[in-house]
C-alpha cells in the first residue's frame, strides 16, 4: 500500500523523505528522488508531516516512540494503518503533550485503490490538523471524511471491516448454497448483481469464488487480525455483534486449516471443509 | 509448611480462612488493609507486601482479578519473586488466559520458583464451604507438596497437566457454564412464551437426559427471579473473552461460545452486568416483546 501512495505524493510535487524497517523496500522510491532517513527520529526532524501505513498496533506504537524524539512542535503524524482505536487515542494524547498533531486516517480500497489514488480515507483527530493535511490526502484518495476526534477514524475502519467481511461470509454462504444445488456460481452471481442483493463484495469476492481464485488480494490473516480488535472493542462497550461473532469463528477456523495467507474469499472453502460430502444437484 | 495468601476479595477471603481452619500457619497480604482485618482477627499474620509474604512462606497462593494483577503479584515490584526463598511454590488461583499463565510460570521458573495455575469453580458458596473444584496445571512434585493446602479449599482437586492446563480446564468450564446458562434461559423463556408453566418444564426435564446442575440451580433462580450475584454477568463476559481470545490465537472455531459471548455483551451493555448471569433470562424476555 505504502509504495504507490508515496509515489502519488511525489508526483504531486511534495518533497518526500522515507524510512522503512527494511531499507531495500525503499530502494524504488530513492531511485525516483526520495531522500533516505536512517531512523524514524531523523525522518520526524526533517518533515512537517509524517505518514505511516504499517501492520499492527504494536508496530505503530514502536514507530511513534521513535518519531516523537525528532518531531518539532507543530508537526503532524498521520497514521493510515488499521489499528485499535484505543491505541490511536493514546498516541494522540502523547503527541499532544509535545505539541505534535495526530490523525488516524485508515483507508479502504485496497492495493488497487492505492495505485489508482481512489482510496476512501476516514480521519479521526483535530479538524484543523485535517485541513492542513487535506492536500496530501487529495493525492491519495477520492473521499476524505472527518469522522470525529482521535480514534474515530479507526472506529469507522472497524465498521468497514465488519461490514465487508460479514458480506464476504454472506457471499460465501450464497455461493455454497448455489454450489450445493449444483448450480453455475458465475450465473448466480451475475443474476444477483442485477438485483437488490448487488454489492461490491458480491461483485469482486463472488467473482473470485466463482473462478476459485484464492490468490490474495488481501490475506485472510489481516481480516482475522482486524476482527480481534473490533470484537474486543465491542466487548468493552457491551455491544452485541452476533453475526460478526460467527464470522470471526469462521476466520479462526480458516487460520487453522491453512488459509491464513489466502484471499478472504477462501471463506467459501471453509464452508466446503465443514461439509465435505459430495452433494447431488436437486 | 508455612502458607501465604495474597488477594482477599469475595473469593480469596473465605479460601484463606479455610486454610487457617485446616491448621496451617498463614501469612496474608491484600492491597486494601480492611480486606486483611478478618483474617488477622482469625489468627493469620499480616505482611506489608507480596514479597514479605513470600519471605515468610514455603508456598504462596494468590486470588486476584486478571492477568496483569497476577503478573504484578508474581513478578512486580514488591512481588512474590522479590521475597521468595529458592524452592518456593507459587499457586495462582485466579482465572486468566492459559497463555498468560504459561508466560508468568516460565519467568518464575527462570528465578528457580515453581508456579501452579489452579483456578477454581464453585463461586462464593464453594469458597465458603471449602467445596470448590480446583483444576491444576504445572509440576507434579509441586502439586503433591501443596495438595494438603488445596484440600482445605476444595473437595475436588485435580492435576490436569503441565503449566496452563488448569486454566485451559477453567476455560472449558466457562464454555459449558456460559453456553449452559444461555441454553437454560432460552428454554425457560421458550416455555413461558409458549404459554406453558416454565417451572413444570424444568421439573420434568430434570428427570431426563437434559438434566444439568445449571438447569437445576440456575433454572430455579430464574424461576424465583433471583438475579442477585452469585457470579456477575460482567465476570462471565470477561471469562468468555479469555475463551474467545484463545480461540483466535489457536485458530479454533467456537461458534456457540461466540454467540453466548454476544449475549453477555448485550447484558453488560443493557445494564445487567452487575446482576447474576441468570439475568440472561431478563435480556431474552425483553427481546421477546415482554
Amino acid at each position: 500500500m505504502g509504495l504507490p501512495m508515496a509515489r502519488h505524493l511525489m508526483a504531486a510535487g511534495h518533497t518526500l523523505a522515507v524510512w522503512a524497517r527494511r531499507p531495500e523496500s525503499a530502494a524504488a522510491l530513492l531511485a525516483e528522488g526520495a531522500a533516505w532517513c536512517a531512523t524514524p527520529a531523523e525522518l520526524a526532524a526533517q518533515c512537517e508531516v509524517v505518514i505511516s501505513i504499517i501492520t499492527a498496533s504494536a508496530d505503530v506504537e514502536q514507530l511513534a516512540a521513535g518519531l516523537i524524539e525528532g518531531f518539532a512542535p507543530g508537526a503532524v503524524h498521520v497514521d493510515m494503518s488499521t489499528i485499535a482505536p484505543a491505541t490511536a487515542r493514546r498516541l494522540a494524547a502523547r503527541y499532544a503533550e509535545k505539541g505534535v498533531g495526530w490523525l488516524d486516517a485508515p483507508v479502504s480500497g485496497g492495493e488497487q485503490g492505492a495505485r489508482d489514488a481512489t482510496l476512501a480515507i476516514m480521519a479521526g483527530g483535530d479538524a484543523a490538523v485535517l485541513e492542513r493535511v487535506r492536500p496530501l490526502f487529495e493525492c491519495l484518495g477520492k473521499t476524505v471524511v472527518h469522522i470525529g476526534a482521535a480514534g474515530a477514524g479507526q472506529v469507522a475502519k472497524a465498521c468497514n471491516q465488519m461490514v465487508m467481511v460479514n458480506a464476504i461470509q454472506a457471499s460465501a454462504e450464497a455461493m455454497r448454497l448455489a454450489g450445493a444445488h449444483g448450480l453455475d456460481l458465475a450465473r448466480v452471481r451475475e443474476a444477483l448483481l442485477g438485483g437488490s442483493a448487488a454489492s461490491r463484495v458480491l461483485d469482486v469476492m463472488g467473482g473470485r469464488m466463482a473462478r476459485r481464485d484464492f490468490v490474495p488480494g488481501i490475506q485472510a490473516r489481516l481480516h482475522h487480525k482486524d476482527f480481534a480488535i473490533l470484537m474486543d472493542e465491542a466487548r468493552q462497550l457491551g455491544a452485541p455483534l452476533p453475526v460478526a461473532a460467527q464470522t470471526w469463528q469462521q476466520l479462526n477456523a480458516l487460520m487453522a486449516t491453512g488459509g491464513a495467507r489466502d484471499d478472504t474469499a477462501s471463506l467459501l472453502r471453509m464452508l466446503e471443509t465443514m461439509e465435505p460430502r459430495e452433494k447431488k444437484p436437486c | 509448611m508455612k502458607v501465604g495468601f495474597v488477594g482477599l476479595g469475595i473469593m480469596g477471603r473465605p479460601m484463606a480462612l479455610n486454610i487457617l481452619k485446616g491448621g496451617f500457619d498463614l501469612t496474608v497480604w491484600a492491597r486494601r488493609a480492611e480486606s486483611m482485618a478478618p483474617l488477622l482477627e482469625a489468627g493469620a499474620k499480616g505482611a506489608g507486601s507480596a514479597a514479605e509474604v513470600a519471605a515468610a512462606c514455603d508456598v504462596v497462593f494468590s486470588m486476584v482479578s486478571d492477568a496483569a494483577d497476577v503478573e504484578q503479584v508474581a513478578l512486580g515490584v514488591g512481588g512474590v519473586a522479590e521475597g521468595a526463598k529458592p524452592g518456593l511454590i507459587f499457586v495462582d488461583m485466579s482465572t486468566i488466559a492459559p497463555a498468560a499463565a504459561q508466560v508468568i510460570a516460565a519467568q518464575m521458573a527462570e528465578r528457580g520458583l515453581a508456579m501452579l495455575d489452579a483456578p477454581v469453580s464453585g463461586g462464593e458458596v464453594g469458597a465458603i464451604s471449602g467445596g470448590l473444584t480446583i483444576m491444576v496445571g504445572g509440576d507434579a512434585a509441586a502439586f503433591d507438596k501443596v495438595q494438603p493446602v488445596l484440600a482445605c479449599m476444595g473437595k475436588s482437586v485435580t492435576l490436569i497437566g503441565g503449566s496452563g492446563a488448569g486454566q485451559v480446564t477453567k476455560a472449558c468450564n466457562q464454555i459449558l457454564t456460559g453456553v449452559g446458562v444461555m441454553a437454560v434461559a432460552e428454554a425457560l423463556n421458550f416455555a413461558r412464551k409458549s404459554g406453558v408453566d416454565a417451572g413444570r418444564v424444568r421439573e420434568a426435564l430434570l428427570g431426563g437426559f437434559a438434566y444439568s446442575r445449571i438447569l437445576e440451580n440456575h433454572g430455579q433462580r430464574m424461576l424465583d427471579r433471583n438475579f442477585k450475584p452469585g457470579f456477575k454477568a460482567w465476570m462471565h463476559q470477561k471469562d468468555m473473552n479469555i475463551v474467545l481470545q484463545e480461540a483466535h490465537r489457536l485458530g479454533l472455531m467456537l461458534p456457540t461460545s461466540a454467540a453466548s459471548a454476544q449475549l453477555f455483551n448485550a447484558m453488560v451493555g443493557s445494564g445487567l452486568g452487575e446482576e447474576d448471569s441468570v439475568a440472561a433470562l431478563k435480556l431474552l424476555e425483553g427481546l421477546s416483546g415482554d
